[in-house]
């Protein structure tokens, strides 16, 4: 297969800052996985002399991203990659590759770095399909984040994007183009695609409702009933008009309902969040106490 | 080098890769990759190779000491990939980092030697693809020689050129001086370096300076100069030995090259130390004495000491008791004149 190239690696800038806080604020070295799709754009040449006269380029967008936490979290020492341990994807979100997050380190590819994009370019399901085109391409992007070795006051992160060569296996690195909203980035949205469907509203009369609608509904006012707090619709009705002024109370007291449930939430959050603490705490501890014993034996 | 700051497992393997390597491999930074408990877990190696050195960063995780270490190369060797060929996948192979274990402190000397030695053959087969004649030729002579190092230099400012680290005469120097203090063996190199010309010249092979010749006579010569240098080492062992009885036992003396020796003397009431210099060209060369005075200090509190004295008489075909006797014979009345020359620096203060 011939080697495509990328023209660029594009990625909003929100993702790009929440990788970074994520390489930030973990305890140690990171990895994980990126999303996205690779589109062909077909720009019209001005030379409309020649018979082919369109310039294909291939933009690979960043959409998403998972960060696994900690390093080697899907391939062993060697760099071999373990697939049942990468996540499963959807048609709009292709995998496009990983990335790498090390503190204080050199940026280049390590020997394991460059192991682990071989692996993964060489797994034949993860191969996706380029929009507007009938190619194919394998996960061959790599995203590398490093903090400076020096003179951290004021530079603290770097990064650099890579498109792995499958045919000769090496790196090429790529400007990696973020997408910030504002009138110089218009062009970027031109392929756009959300992430997830918006819903169908169901618009049209009535009588054309089905059984399969009909049950729908029931579910959806359910759910609504859940925060409504017993407060049914059509006491809504006595907002309206002189006797509004009766219902106020009614209605602060739905407020105070709802407050409190958000509050129990928050509360539920907060509790679960110290538990996620605790217990990572806990994990670094028991790696510490291995680490100590491994250097003692 | 210091192991502190590493979690232990990590200065286990460090200081066996140090004390343990056959090459002096140096430590050169440290740094951290822990947010939290700030210890050290990666470092820069300087590994010697073809008699220069190659930078290796070694990445550790002291938040997951089970696992194994990665290694960054230098910016040169992008396309050193020690456990990928394009052939065949190595990875398939077991190798050091295979079934990695913490515990045992000889992994990381294992992980580097044997990276070492596959960037050997990298450089190797680098080195043969260079298209330049004269360097075919020279690569097709030195190939045979077993030890040989070469470097492929390809940096982007600097001129394209090829290194060869070849060793030279297979003789075990570390046995051959007693009381040897290198832990490493000693090896003698000759550095060739060839700038690389793509653009062949018609010179013909006869003009050029053939290495697979040259190296013979080359090491010829330079055996005799070893072996002249570690007799030369006994010659002035026997020269040392012969003053003890004289000027009794030294104070101090380098004891593996024999080229300073430290005697305390007295003469009367008058004691001072000698200092004896032997130059590798001793006996030719007669030792440099200096004497210092032990009682006697100038304004700065420093004792006083005598010019270099090298001209007394000797003669290079005196045999070693004999030279000693004369070095006494003069020893003795120049301790006057020091006296002399002390007691006048002391009444000037």
């Amino acid at each position: 297969m011939a080697y495509l190239q990328l023209q660029k690696i594009a990625i909003s800038g929100p993702t790009l800052a929440s990788m970074i806080q994520r390489l930030s604020s973990s305890p140690g070295d990171v990895d994980g996985f990126i999303f996205g799709h690779v589109t062909q754009i077909t720009t019209l040449s001005d030379d409309t002399s020649s018979s082919d006269n369109s310039a294909s380029q291939l933009t690979a967008t960043i959409t998403s991203f998972l960060c696994s936490g900690s390093p080697l979290s899907f391939y062993d020492a060697l760099g071999r990659v373990n697939s049942p341990k990468v996540p499963s994807f959807n048609q709009q979100n292709h995998l496009l590759g990983w990335f790498s997050g090390r503190r204080q380190s050199a940026i280049r590819p390590s020997m394991r770095e460059f192991a682990v994009t071989n692996s993964l370019s060489k797994i034949p399901q993860f191969k996706f399909s380029i929009k507007n085109s009938s190619e194919t391409l394998s996960p061959c992007v790599f995203i590398l984040f490093t903090t400076p070795l020096t003179d951290q006051l004021i530079h603290t992160h770097q990064y650099r994007a890579y498109q792995f060569n499958t045919s000769n296996k090496s790196f090429h690195a790529k400007s990696l183009d973020v997408v910030n909203i504002g009138p110089a980035f218009r062009g970027h949205y031109d392929n756009f695609a959300p992430n997830c469907a918006l819903p169908l509203m169901n618009c049209s009369a009535m009588d054309e409702e089905s059984m399969y609608a009909n049950k729908e509904k029931v579910t959806d006012q359910k759910q609504l009933d859940l925060c409504a707090e017993g407060f049914q619709i059509e006491r809504l009705r006595r907002l309206m008009g002189p006797e509004a002024t009766n219902y106020t109370e009614a209605l602060e007291d739905l407020y105070e309902k709802m407050l409190a449930k958000a509050e129990s939430l928050t509360r539920l959050v907060e509790s679960s969040s110290a538990k996620v603490f605790e217990l990572e705490n806990n994990n670094r501890k028991l790696r510490y106490k291995v680490s100590r014993s491994a250097g003692s034996e | 080098m210091s192991s502190e700051g590493f979690p232990s497992f990590i200065s286990a393997q460090l200081h066996y890769l140090v004390n343990h390597s056959p090459q002096t491999i140096k430590v050169e930074q440290v740094w951290s990759g822990c947010k939290y408990s700030g210890s050290l877990d990666r470092f820069t190696l300087l590994i010697p190779y073809c008699l220069d050195t190659i930078k290796w960063d070694v990445i550790y995780n002291a938040d997951f000491p089970l696992a194994a270490p990665d290694v960054i190369f230098g910016p040169e060797d992008e396309e050193f990939h020690p456990f990928h060929d394009n052939s065949a996948d190595v990875t398939a192979t077991k190798n050091s980092l295979s079934d990695w274990n913490n515990k045992d402190p000889t992994r990381l000397l294992a992980l580097i030697q044997e990276l070492r030695d596959r960037y050997m053959t990298y450089q190797r087969k680098r080195v043969g693809e260079v298209d330049d004649d004269r360097l075919k030729f020279e690569y097709s002579t030195m190939l045979s020689r077993e030890g040989i190092e070469m470097h492929m230099n390809s940096g982007v400012e600097k001129p394209e050129e090829v290194k060869f680290a070849v060793p030279l005469l297979d003789m075990n120097i570390n046995k051959m001086v007693v009381g040897c203090p290198w832990r490493h063996q000693q090896r003698i190199y000759l550095q060739v370096i060839y700038p690389v010309n793509r653009k062949c010249q018609t010179t013909s092979l006869v003009g050029w300076h053939v290495h697979g010749e040259y190296l013979p006579h080359l090491e010829e010569s330079l055996e005799r100069q070893v072996l002249e240098a570690v007799s030369s080492i006994d010659v002035r062992r026997r020269f040392i030995e012969a003053l003890a009885p004289l000027l009794g036992r030294p104070v101090e003396t380098d004891s593996v090259f024999y080229r300073k020796a430290l005697f305390f003397v007295a003469s009367g009431n008058f004691s001072f130390l000698v200092l004896i210099f032997l130059s590798t060209q001793f006996p030719k060369q007669q030792p440099a004495l200096m004497l210092q005075s032990s009682l006697y200090f100038n304004p700065q509190s420093m004792p006083i000491k005598s010019p270099l004295l090298t001209e007394y008489p000797w003669s290079p075909r005196w045999e070693s008791s004999q030279m000693a006797e004369r070095i006494f014979e003069f020893l003795v009345d120049e301790s006057l004149n020091f006296k002399k020359y002390c007691s006048e620096g002391h009444l000037q203060q």
